[in-house]
């Protein structure tokens, strides 16, 4: 088992070695001015440009980069975005909004929509597996941004119990309507695997011959049932949970959140493309993304070992 | 089972925990096109900066409603005869901790902003402010101390200019100007000033309340220590940052807000709403949307566009009319001069610079046969009769910039046989990135007062200015302009004045530019609220004689 994480670890930082490497790179080659200024001359944009150290060779630049970020923690300051305040502070902040509202998503999507998913599946072909299937559709088919303006109309406009715009004061009171709203998608994908996954497994053979070894109930569906179901669900949970804290982008930026997703666009689309925010969130998605996969991986070695017997087969 | 049940009831009553507060009745609430990029004033450069900065710190200066300087911290000033020593006067006003405003205040802020060598830092030299050695500083590495700025004593503040400027009173209400507390600044972290309520100080009339770098929602306060607290009828001001416009609409609608801006296409909407159009304000906002031409033989078919009549073609064959009428939408103004109107008055006979828009009717104006005569004289010129240029334009710059591309397109194709306008979006900073490397045939562009003379519009024309995007150059502008800025017009107004029509003259003449429309800005203002005043240069928004009744 420890030389399969192992591995695994070592395979995660290989990739995200790679995407740092790429992604400086396509920054630096991509259009745009890291100083957009149509009040600077030439002189000042070339000062800044020094200033930055723009004008190195790459792998200089690389070099130094990585340099900062590995025995600093440091990503540098921004070119163009929010000036006054180092990166690494404007981020947190940042992080800090959506990893809460994203975390809360993504436990009130998964509890629901794996309560909602095994009802179902025990009650195949009844209401409440016919519910599942057309909540399933529904969560699936509209944009979460969507269920984000029917709530803010009708709790914040209309009846004002909860705030219209994002309050960082009032986190909790304000987090309501984001969090459900971008919750939705995750529990009806989850409530739709689990209920499939379940009723694929409750119809095998090494179930049925459980049963007729007397095992039913509660233990036979946590033993059994849900734990074969799960890797499917792992699966599908893992990207899901990247998107949710890494923030609904339209979300953000409709409620009003200061958070990575709305910073991300920013960095971009704004006034100029700023070089360090785009790789330190690069940096940040990417390091999430692997971080997960490889718990996921991990997991399913726990879930099934034949996964890990496998592995190490491989290794041989 | 039930313990699943019971954690998920318990995790949707936690996330239901609502609450009836109603927050701070009397704060406005105001939306901001985007977010706050800093409030460190060496380093702001947006307006939603600027307009948060102007706030919470006073400059020796303010805007009155009509924009001219009246007196802030700076209670009185002299001038010397020959205009180049200003003397201001400080009033007794103390910054939020409590210490009083000195001139010392001001002679850091300055030599920092020389220092950094930012954006704004050029309204120090000798384009703008005239302010003494601030050239020298900022372009051959002198001496920051050697800038022309003493404090005399605590209350006396002393500028020496290199040469008189008309305008220098009404330069110190921009937020470059203000100052800046010296003890405070060196006590803090480098990097930290103006990053929260702790790392910023107040001398105006609000404190900063709420905020931290990137938010999407601030607050400032009414500033009890503010020399004028008396005058100052808001509790406080609620800024929220709004992605949408229709998302700002409802906000209004609903309460959540009370000034908010609108979208051309939402004006319309607006004005057939009784009680909405009642709420509805047009302000000019000082922007000139123009179209550029690159001059030079790299561009457009080996440098076609440096042919006068063909550039006057083009820009005789646009209705700007239609335009602003059809799909601008929100007021803005049709636009026939290179300095547009509501923003520059003389100071003598208090006329608008541009006021008479018929001035270059014979240069600039939707006149299909016009544009024809100077299609062929170009087309004789330069032996060709077909051309193909892009134009190119930022996809986030505004709902209308794409619309106001296409129909430009249509317009121009449609009165002049032979051109193709190939249109090519992109985001702002590739705009500006491929003009200032002079990589595009048209583009189109704008620009807004920084402030309240017609040079900030005419000083770009000159040879070499880093916003030259065409690259055209005329001896006898160039000396025009120098004349008006540190040459032969400068003690005398009126042949200023007189001076600069003249080189606005040669622009116009030539079609240097085309210029389309002057962008309005449309707000929507809450029933009771009053005395909000906006202006087109400088701080767009002011909110010292606001009151919520």
């Amino acid at each position: 088992m420890l030389k399969y994480i192992l591995k695994r670890v070592g395979l995660a930082l290989l990739t995200l070695f790679v995407i740092v490497l790429l992604l400086f790179i396509l920054v630096r080659i991509m259009p745009g001015n890291p100083f957009p200024s149509e009040r600077m001359n030439d002189q000042q944009i070339a000062m800044k440009r020094a200033e930055m150290g723009l004008d190195d060779p790459m792998f200089v630049q690389f070099g130094r980069y990585l340099y900062k970020l590995l025995i600093h923690g440091d990503f540098g300051n921004g070119t163009s975005l929010y000036y006054g305040a180092p990166i690494g502070s404007v981020m947190t902040t940042c992080i800090k909004n959506s990893f809460r509202i994203g975390g809360m998503a993504v436990l009130l999507g998964s509890f629901v929509g794996l309560l909602l998913g095994i009802c179902a599946a025990l009650n195949r072909g009844k209401f409440l597996d016919g519910f599942c299937t057309v909540f399933s559709i529904l969560g699936v088919c509209v944009p979460s941004y969507v269920f984000l303006i029917f709530l803010q109309y009708n709790l914040a406009s209309q009846t004002k119990l909860l705030p219209y715009f994002f309050d960082e004061a009032r986190f909790m009171q304000s987090s309501v309507i984001p969090v459900i709203s971008m919750s939705l998608f995750t529990m009806s994908t989850i409530a739709r695997f689990t209920r499939n996954e379940m009723v694929d497994v409750i119809d095998s053979d090494y179930v049925h011959l459980a049963e007729a070894k007397g095992m039913y109930g509660s233990r036979l569906i946590t033993k059994h049932v849900l734990r074969n179901a799960l890797i499917p669900i792992v699966t599908v949970l893992a990207p899901l949970i990247v998107d949710l804290l890494t923030g609904a982008l339209v979300v953000e930026k409709i409620y009003g959140i200061n958070g990575i997703g709305k910073l991300m666009v920013d960095s971009i689309a704004g006034e100029g493309v700023d070089y360090n925010y785009v790789l330190a969130l690069g940096i940040l998605y990417s390091s999430l993304y692997i971080g997960i996969m490889m718990v996921v991986d991990i997991l399913y070695g726990v879930l099934d070992p034949r996964i890990r017997v496998s592995a190490k087969g491989g290794d041989r | 089972m039930r313990k699943l049940l019971a954690m998920v009831v318990a995790l949707v009553m936690l996330c239901s925990v609502t609450s009836f507060a109603a927050g701070e009745e009397t704060y406005l609430g105001v939306m901001l096109l985007t977010n706050v990029m800093s409030l460190d004033t060496h380093l702001a450069t947006d307006g939603e900066s600027f307009e948060v900065i102007a706030d919470c710190i006073d400059g020796l200066t303010q805007m009155d409603a009509e924009g001219a300087a009246i007196p802030a911290l700076a209670e009185s000033w002299d001038i010397s005869e020959d205009g180049t020593v200003y003397t201001f006067h400080l009033r007794d006003a103390v910054w939020s901790n409590g210490t009083p405003v000195t001139a010392a205040d001001f002679v850091f802020a300055w030599r920092r902003i020389v220092t950094l060598n930012g954006e704004y830092a050029y309204m120090f030299d000798t384009s703008v402010g005239c302010v003494k050695n601030a050239d020298s500083i900022l372009y051959d590495g002198a001496d920051p101390a050697t800038l022309g700025v003493t404090a005399i004593d605590d209350k006396t503040l002393q500028v020496e200019l290199e040469v008189p400027v008309s305008f220098f009173p009404s330069l110190m209400y921009f937020p470059t100007f203000y100052p800046i507390n010296e003890a405070f600044y060196t006590s803090l972290e480098e990097g930290s000033y103006g990053t929260s309520p702790e790392t910023f100080l107040s001398n105006g009339a609000f404190v900063l309340e709420e905020y931290n770098p990137g938010t999407a929602s601030l607050k400032v306060k009414k500033n009890d220590l503010y020399y004028a607290a008396d005058s100052i009828k808001l509790a406080g001001i609620r800024y929220q940052v709004v992605g949408s416009s229709d998302n700002a609409l409802t906000a209004y609608k609903t309460g959540a807000l009370d000034v908010v801006s609108v979208s051309g296409s939402q004006v319309a909407a607006v004005k057939k709403d009784a009680e909405l159009s009642a709420s509805l304000k047009v302000t000019g906002a000082g922007y000139l949307w123009y179209l550029s031409f690159s001059q030079t033989e790299k561009n457009a078919q080996g440098g076609m566009l440096a042919n006068a009549n063909l550039r006057l073609a083009i820009s005789n064959a646009i209705d700007r009319e239609a335009l602003v009428e059809d799909y601008v939408l929100d007021g803005s103004l049709d636009t026939y001069t290179a300095v547009p109107p509501q923003f520059a008055a003389s100071a003598t006979t208090g006329e608008d610079f541009s006021a008479d828009q018929d001035r270059f009717a014979d240069y600039c104006g939707y006149d299909p046969d016009k544009a024809l005569e100077y299609f062929e004289a170009a087309c004789e010129e330069l032996g060709v009769t077909t051309f193909t240029f892009t134009m190119i334009y930022g996809s986030n710059e505004g709902d209308e910039v794409a619309k106001v591309a296409q129909v430009i397109k249509a317009q121009i194709e449609e009165v002049l046989p032979g051109v193709t306008i190939n249109l090519q979006s992109m985001l702002k900073a590739e705009r500006l990135d491929k003009m200032q490397n002079d990589n595009y045939d048209i583009a189109l562009t704008r620009w807004g007062p920084d402030y309240a003379d017609p040079m900030t519009y005419l000083g770009m024309w000159i040879t070499n200015n880093a916003n030259n995007y065409g690259f055209w150059s005329n001896a006898e502008y160039d000396q025009l302009i120098r004349d008006c800025t540190t040459g032969a017009y400068i003690t005398d107004y009126d042949a200023r004045w007189e001076a600069l029509l003249a080189a606005e003259t040669l622009v116009m003449q030539e079609a240097v530019i085309a210029p389309l429309y002057t962008k309005a800005s449309a707000n929507l203002i809450a029933a009771g609220v009053t005395g909000i005043e906006f202006h087109p240069v400088a701080l767009n928004r002011v909110y010292k004689n606001a009151e919520i009744k």
